[in-house]
């Protein structure tokens, strides 16, 4: 049996008189690679912001492999395994490439600061062995010549590859992507999307998407959330989305669903970007 | 053409009125001292005698010269009759601004006004001096030729030097020697080889020792109070440089350092003299307390709101340590003196072995905030610096980071302040103003944020430079404040910017190398 990663129920978020998340039910399988998609302030940022716990959702209940996790704070939820990575780029900006990755280790670290000053047997063996690796994912992610570039310094891909990179770094069980081709042209956007894919083969890690670009998600999603103001629309594998009134409604209006009869299935949804 | 007429009167106009300025606040007598130390011409004056005018003459010519100097422009290659056109209507302009100014007071003076109701410093001696002790109108002139002669060597000096880029070639050519010697010769062999290292590390030891020896108690005073200040400076750079709290009343944990020293070993009031290196770390940890108590309730403040919480923090120690409230615990406003004074082979510290403990102490913790800034515990706090939010998602606690940069911070200063009661012999109330949590602000700040090389840098000219420009009198903290602007503009990120450590390729094939070996 497959067991499910995060298994959200009835999660709702207000922002004063806004709902954002209005009662989602969100169920991810482990190991799978699941996206989110929905139009522009459908609330998909925020439902994610609830998983990995910037948010406190004011109803309902969020499961990471059996444990609630709702209301912890972020650098439990990232120790419990749950990594992020951000639709605007937020690297630690003045440190280096690889001080990046390493801070993305420190919840698996675990000497404290009077070791660090002595540096005893115990710290040089994990300072050791956490650069090894920080330099190993950089390798995994491309990055590897650059390991001494401060971040801000990066080119726009490799940023969010390192973005990756950190997040990986903490050994997590879920990787959620904010956005990752936000902003790549076509060839960065087929090498992103391999990438995540390799992601998952090799890492075996469960992966979480929100993404924009139609292509990148039917190619790679075993599953589809849609999001419209704040409640789930559809859910299902990416041909049943593709074939969805009331997705193709909430992209293109209504009516569009009964214009889709008149013309070819396969123009409008084209015009939706699949 | 007109563009070089322009640019010489723009710098005319500047020089000039950058003169009349400095003339009526006085400070071009300052100016002719100065020049008189630097030429020895002032020695064997007596006491109320004039300063020699060659020197009023020496100001002028250096004003002029810059005025000239400042006509040159980089980007356009100025030809002869341009520089010499630039250069002339600077030395006019600045001169008949300056002449006219002198000329005008001057004749307002012999009519028997006197410019001291107005400004005090524009005493009528002054005036005399400023007229070469002459007619308003041959100083005038004077002033006017003066000006007008060295803008044109100024303007002329500046075309000889860029004329045909020989001296671009030149200098390039030395620097690329240089390189040579540095680079490839045996400075750098030597530098980058252990024993290099050891060598250097001894030089600079036994130069450490016995320059306290050689300089004499008013440097071992300045250079005690620098350390001070290093000790200070190292503290907020953990948490301001490294962790990013702007905590704006570290005053306040110097202050219980320094109190709870006093109290602890003072005669007066309470006559407890205790042990004094037990002293020290009762010392060190109640300001670690204090921080505890501060810090535990306000760390989820962020930027301005933590700045003002601690601000009102350092204000209301200082307070509360001079109030009546607590006159019996800590002698109010009198302060506490017959601070306790270390004994070292039979006698009490001289000031040089307290420069040479300053110095011991200031190598250590150097040492330990370089281990800290290195380690799993620096990258948490820099990575709270940089984005607190995202530094939490990424796993780090950044409550309890934020707490630890606090708490070590505030031992660094119960250190100092331990110390600084101890040299003094005496802590007052008045010694923890606000300026003092400003001060070492921007000796962070100004040395670089986050750098150790720049908190010491820093220290040096926030601390140490005022002293060195006592000769400025008055004006010492106008000429200090202008230094800061220039330098905050030429070097914006500090003196001495933070280097981030540099895991190379060199570390990384050692590692290969390991795993070779291991195969093999």
């Amino acid at each position: 049996m497959i067991s499910s990663a995060i298994c959200a129920k009835g999660v709702s978020k207000h922002f004063g008189g806004l709902t954002a998340v209005n009662g989602v039910d969100l169920v991810v399988p482990e190991q799978s690679i699941s996206s989110i998609i929905g139009p522009n302030g459908a609330g998909k940022t925020t439902l994610f912001n609830c998983v990995s716990g910037f948010y406190i959702p004011d109803e309902g209940e969020i499961q990471f492999v059996g444990q609630p996790i709702q209301g912890l704070p972020t650098h439990k939820i990232c120790d419990l395994g749950i990594a992020r990575t951000y639709q605007n780029i937020r690297l630690f900006k003045q440190m280096t490439a690889i001080e990046n990755v390493l801070v993305g280790h420190h919840t698996r670290m675990n000497t404290n600061w009077v070791e660090s000053i002595f540096r005893n047997k115990r710290y040089r063996q994990e300072e050791k062995k956490a650069l090894e690796e920080a330099f190993e994912l950089l390798d995994f992610v491309g990055l590897s010549g650059m390991a001494d570039t401060p971040a801000h310094n990066l080119p726009y891909g490799a940023q969010r590859r390192l973005e990756i990179a950190r997040a990986l770094a903490s050994h997590p069980k879920l990787l959620l992507l904010d956005e990752p081709t936000a902003g790549m042209n076509s060839q960065e956007t087929a090498e992103m999307t391999l990438f995540i894919q390799r992601l998952r083969d090799t890492r075996n890690i469960t992966i979480l998407l929100i993404e924009h670009d139609m292509r990148v998600v039917m190619d790679i999603s075993d599953q589809i959330t849609v999001l419209d103001y704040g409640v789930k629309i559809a859910e299902g594998k990416p041909a049943e989305i593709r074939s969805d009134q009331r997705v193709i409604e909430a992209y293109l209006g209504p009516g569009a669903a009964a214009l889709s009869e008149k013309f070819s299935r396969k123009r409008t949804l084209h015009a939706v970007g699949c | 053409m007109l563009f070089y007429l322009k640019k010489g009167l723009i710098s005319g106009l500047v020089f000039g009125i950058v003169f009349i300025f400095l003339m009526l606040i006085g400070f071009i007598t300052v100016g002719t001292t100065m020049i008189g130390d630097f030429l020895g011409n002032l020695d064997n004056l007596s006491d109320g005698a004039r300063i020699p005018v060659s020197n009023l003459l020496i100001l002028v010519g250096l004003l002029g010269f810059f005025t000239g100097l400042s006509t040159r422009d980089k980007a356009t290659d100025a030809n002869w009759v341009q520089t010499i056109l630039a250069g002339f209507a600077a030395g006019l302009l600045a001169g008949l601004l300056v002449g006219g100014a002198v000329w005008g007071a001057g004749t307002l003076h012999m009519q028997g006004v006197d410019f001291r109701k107005y400004l005090p410093n524009l005493c009528p001696e002054e005036m005399c001096f400023l007229m070469f002790y002459s007619t308003p109108m041959a100083a005038a002139r004077t002033y006017l030729i003066y000006w007008i002669i060295f803008s044109l060597a100024g303007a002329l000096g500046a075309k000889l030097v860029t004329i045909g880029n020989w001296s671009g070639k030149t200098l390039s050519k030395i620097k690329e020697n240089v390189n040579k010697l540095t680079s490839a010769g045996k400075v750098k062999q030597i530098l980058e080889s252990k024993v290099g290292l050891i060598i250097l590390i001894i030089l600079l030891g036994v130069a450490l020792y016995f320059l306290p020896l050689a300089w004499g108690s008013y440097w071992n005073y300045i250079m005690g109070t620098v350390a001070i200040y290093i000790l200070l400076g190292l503290g907020l750079n953990i948490i301001v440089g490294y962790s990013g709290q702007l905590v704006l009343g570290y005053v306040a944990f110097f202050a219980i350092g320094a109190y709870t020293f006093a109290l602890l070993t003072a005669p007066e009031p309470h006559g407890i003299e205790m042990n004094l290196l037990l002293a020290v770390v009762v010392s060190m940890v109640f300001s670690t307390l204090t921080g505890l108590l501060l810090g535990l309730p306000i760390l989820n403040l962020r930027g301005d709101y933590l700045a003002i919480v601690t601000l009102g923090f350092g204000e209301i120690i200082r307070i509360l340590i001079r109030s009546d409230l607590l006159m019996p615990l800590t002698n109010g406003p009198n302060g506490v003196t017959n601070v306790g004074q270390p004994f070292w082979r039979g006698h009490i510290f001289s000031d040089v072995n307290y420069v040479h403990l300053l110095m011991l102490l200031v190598l250590a913790s150097l040492f330990v905030s370089k281990r800290l800034k290195d380690s799993r515990t620096g990258r948490a706090w820099i990575a709270i610096r940089e984005d607190q939010t995202v530094a939490q998602a990424t796993g780090v606690n950044t409550y309890r980071y934020k707490i630890l940069a606090l708490l070590l911070g505030a031992a660094f200063a119960g250190l100092s302040g331990a110390l600084f009661a101890s040299r003094n012999q005496f802590t007052g109330p008045e010694d923890f103003t606000l300026m003092v949590s400003v001060n070492v602000l921007c000796i962070v700040i100004v040395g670089g944020m986050g750098s150790l090389p720049g908190v010491v840098i820093g220290a040096f000219v926030l601390k140490g430079l005022p002293e060195l420009l006592r000769e400025l009198a008055d004006y010492r903290l106008l000429a200090f404040g202008a230094l800061l602007v220039v330098m905050m503009i030429v070097r914006p990120s500090g003196l001495w910017p933070t280097q981030r450590k540099r895991f190379s390729t060199s570390q990384r094939d050692s590692f290969d190398k390991d795993k070779a070996e291991v195969e093999v």
